[in-house]
């Protein structure tokens, strides 16, 4: 096994024979594209009407290279990450299974497959060939989430789905447009088996528009530069990326490294939770990750498939490794997946459902964290809130009219932990999604609802000389009736791990509380609120219904479906972010602005950071001081 | 401990030979999945050198019925 020869020492001679042209024209040619995924993603938001792809820009472009040379992702956007990692997969299974042979110009194929293509049937994944000289030379690529996809529940959301049936429509390879022209009979069978067709057909058309410009830049750079410059570009950039990959893997010390995630329960009952388990066998520039030992793939749709476990290795290793290398096809060179199937990372139809992939993808994630922080030191990356919380609501108006709100107002979004380089970040996603915040005014636009609070709950960032992030506090007025489907998969055990001896952040809840006499004042935030709710999940106090990490557990789908009177609030609170390195050792300059912003209380900061804060943060904050003996004192008893 | 024993272990499946890197009589024939999709490998257990690997069916261990056509 021969080391292949590093890029930046070969000579210029060697680079072009190699990759078909200079270095300075393949960087050219790989900016180009760049922006050529770029300018698709921009095009298709702009036009988007789904508000998935408006407001949470659920969706990605990528460029692949021909049959003949493996199908190479080497193009991506900035955008979903777990699209990103799995489409390199998704079009050769699509093109393979259809036959490259009996593509045309102007087609565009798609797939929604989960365990053809990986994430789930809303996630349908359009692919176009580019040709050149009558031959594929290219292809490039959408997925896009779609807000309905058939199946039980009303867009899809939801942890209750038995398997494949009751999951959704699922789409093999096959034709959208032939030759441009729109293959009426695939679009029937979409809209005859989906809800709400009148709002993905423009998107279709959108994306049907953003591919062929796609292809159309694509052209101008082989009609520019040449086919054996652009071809060979492709090949460098997934190089670049296993090149980069490979020198990361070798900073970590040579062994066999095991951690795990735990998901609290699937949709068809709480008698049963799940382990993601995993081995890293780190020898020389090459891993092997085995997930041998996770549970056995779970009775309701919160699988995934093999494909996004992939991803989720491939994300791990790039956050912990080095956050700067491109992901493309190459990332996975020297890594090799080995998982048993049928677990719940590597279901298998038709009664492994993979619907809230993310979350057990994530919990692959998790779990590599897990085992490599105590390895990585200084290095090692805190764990983030874990799950998005999903919530998924429908209803009718009392004026007659439908509504539905999806992924809105649960806990989609929260903190990340800290790292060597700062405090985690307080509002954002999982650190493999990256989309984007819907706006209150568009969510109260499009449901009966009204958001009172999407605010940062304090002393809920993991201690750590940096900060984690701060656990995101929602409440939610809904003013009709409606049927909520929640998901919260990771409130028995904190997800916000602590790294490089940070602490864990704690663990967050959701709760109804039945409509008040007083519904315009807003419900309070201290412990005494909660003895009025009807408790959804969390791990919580018997008698006050409070978070407590000694309480006990509480089912989010002890009601497959939650009805709700009008004028009832949903509160959510997500994880929080894990800290990074010793609480003691944090700078008490840092902790009093934490009290000044209301992350930490002055409580909390005795309690947590060993600094004694002076004032009153609320009617007095530029007050605020340290006491600095009483902080030296208190620090040196700890 | 009961518990772990009953989730799925990949099978890994003993080869005759010592490896030609390292040279340990650790040879093991099983599935992965890496860049270009899903391979069957013999694999050293001790250096992770790979003696063969080979691409495998397209969706691993899933079987498409409509193959058979
Ligand atoms: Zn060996």
């Amino acid at each position: 096994m021969t080391e292949p020869a590093r890029l930046r020492e070969i000579s210029d001679d060697e680079f072009t024979a190699a990759y078909g042209s200079d270095r300075f024209t393949s960087a050219v040619i790989l900016n180009r594209l760049r922006y050529a995924v770029e300018h698709m993603s921009t095009g298709f938001m702009r036009e988007a009407f789904s508000p998935i792809i408006r407001d949470w820009y659920d969706f990605a472009c990528t460029i692949s290279g021909p049959p003949e040379r493996g199908y190479p992702m080497a193009v991506v956007s900035n955008s979903l990450v777990v699209f990103l990692g799995t489409l390199g997969d998704a079009v050769r299974n699509a093109v393979e299974e259809f036959g490259p042979e009996n593509l045309s110009p102007g087609d565009v194929l798609i797939c929604n497959d989960p365990y053809r293509g990986g994430t789930h049937v809303n996630d349908v994944c359009f692919i176009r060939p580019v040709f050149a000289g009558g031959k594929i030379v290219s292809f490039v690529n959408m997925r896009a989430h779609q807000l309905d996809m058939g199946g039980t529940v009303p867009g899809g959301f939801s942890a209750t789905k038995s398997n494949v049936y009751e999951n959704g429509l699922v789409i093999p390879p096959v034709l959208l447009w032939s030759r441009d022209q729109p293959v009426r009979s695939t679009f029937s069978l979409i809209f005859d088996n989906t809800r709400w067709g009148g709002m993905l057909l423009p998107d279709f058309k959108s994306i049907h528009q953003q591919l062929k410009l796609g292809e159309q830049l694509v052209l101008e750079n082989i009609e520019r530069y040449g086919l054996d410059a652009y071809l060979g570009t492709l090949t460098y950039a997934c190089d670049t990326s296993a090149e980069r990959m490979r020198d990361a893997i070798a900073l970590v010390p040579d062994g066999d490294y095991t951690g795990s995630a735990l998901i609290d329960a699937d949709g068809l009952d709480d008698t049963v939770d799940y382990t993601v388990r995993v081995t890293l066998r780190k020898r020389g520039q090459h891993i092997e990750v085995d997930l041998s030992g996770t549970s056995p793939q779970a009775r309701t749709c919160i699988n995934c498939g093999v494909l996004d476990a992939k991803t989720a290795v491939g994300v791990a290793l790039t956050m912990l490794l080095d956050p700067e290398v491109p992901f493309t096809s190459g990332t996975w060179r020297t890594i090799d997946l080995a998982t048993p199937p049928g677990t719940l990372v590597s279901s298998l139809p038709p009664d492994g459902g993979i619907m809230m992939f993310w979350e057990a993808s994530g919990a692959v994630v998790s779990a590599i964290f897990d085992a490599l922080n105590p390895v990585l030191g200084e290095k090692g990356v805190a764990g983030d809130y874990g799950s998005t919380n999903t919530h998924n609501a429908s209803g009718v108006t009392a004026g007659g009219t439908p509504w539905t709100s999806a992924t809105q107002c649960g806990g989609e979004h929260g903190p990340w932990g800290a790292t060597k380089e700062g405090d985690g970040d307080s509002y954002t996603v999982l650190f493999f999604l990256n989309n984007l915040d819907p706006a209150t005014e568009t969510i109260e636009h499009d449901a009966p609802l009204v958001m009172l609070r999407k605010e940062h709950a304090i002393d809920t960032g993991g201690a750590g000389e940096f900060r984690g992030g701060a656990a995101n506090l929602k409440d939610t007025l809904w003013l009709s009736a409606a049927s909520h489907y929640l998901s919260p998969f990771r409130t028995k055990v904190p997800s916000g791990v602590g790294a490089n001896g940070g602490k864990a952040g704690p663990n967050g809840a959701m709760w109804f509380f039945p409509p008040r006499e007083d519904a315009r004042e807003l419900l309070g935030t201290s412990a005494e609120v909660y003895a009025g709710s009807i408790p959804v999940a969390g791990v919580l106090d018997p008698d006050s219904k409070a978070p407590d990490p000694e309480g006990v557990y509480h089912y989010f789908a002890s009601r497959p479906v939650w009805r709700t009177e009008p004028g009832t609030v949903l509160r959510c609170l997500t994880n929080g972010g894990g800290g990074w390195g010793d609480p003691l050792a944090r700078d008490p300059e840092r902790v009093l602005a934490d009290v000044r912003n209301a992350y930490v209380s002055v409580e909390g900061a005795a309690r947590d950071y060993g600094v004694v804060v002076i004032g009153d943060p609320h009617h007095d904050p530029e007050g605020l001081r340290i006491d600095e003996q009483a902080t030296a004192e208190l620090r040196a008893r700890r | 401990m009961n518990k772990i024993q009953q989730n799925p272990v990949l099978e890994r499946i003993p080869v005759d030979g010592p490896c030609p890197r390292c040279g340990a009589e650790e040879l093991r024939r099983y599935p992965v999945v890496s860049e270009g999709g899903w391979f069957q490998v013999v694999k050293c257990q001790s250096c992770l050198y790979s003696v063969e690997r080979e691409p495998w069916s397209r969706l691993g261990p899933i079987q498409l019925l409509s193959d058979s056509l």
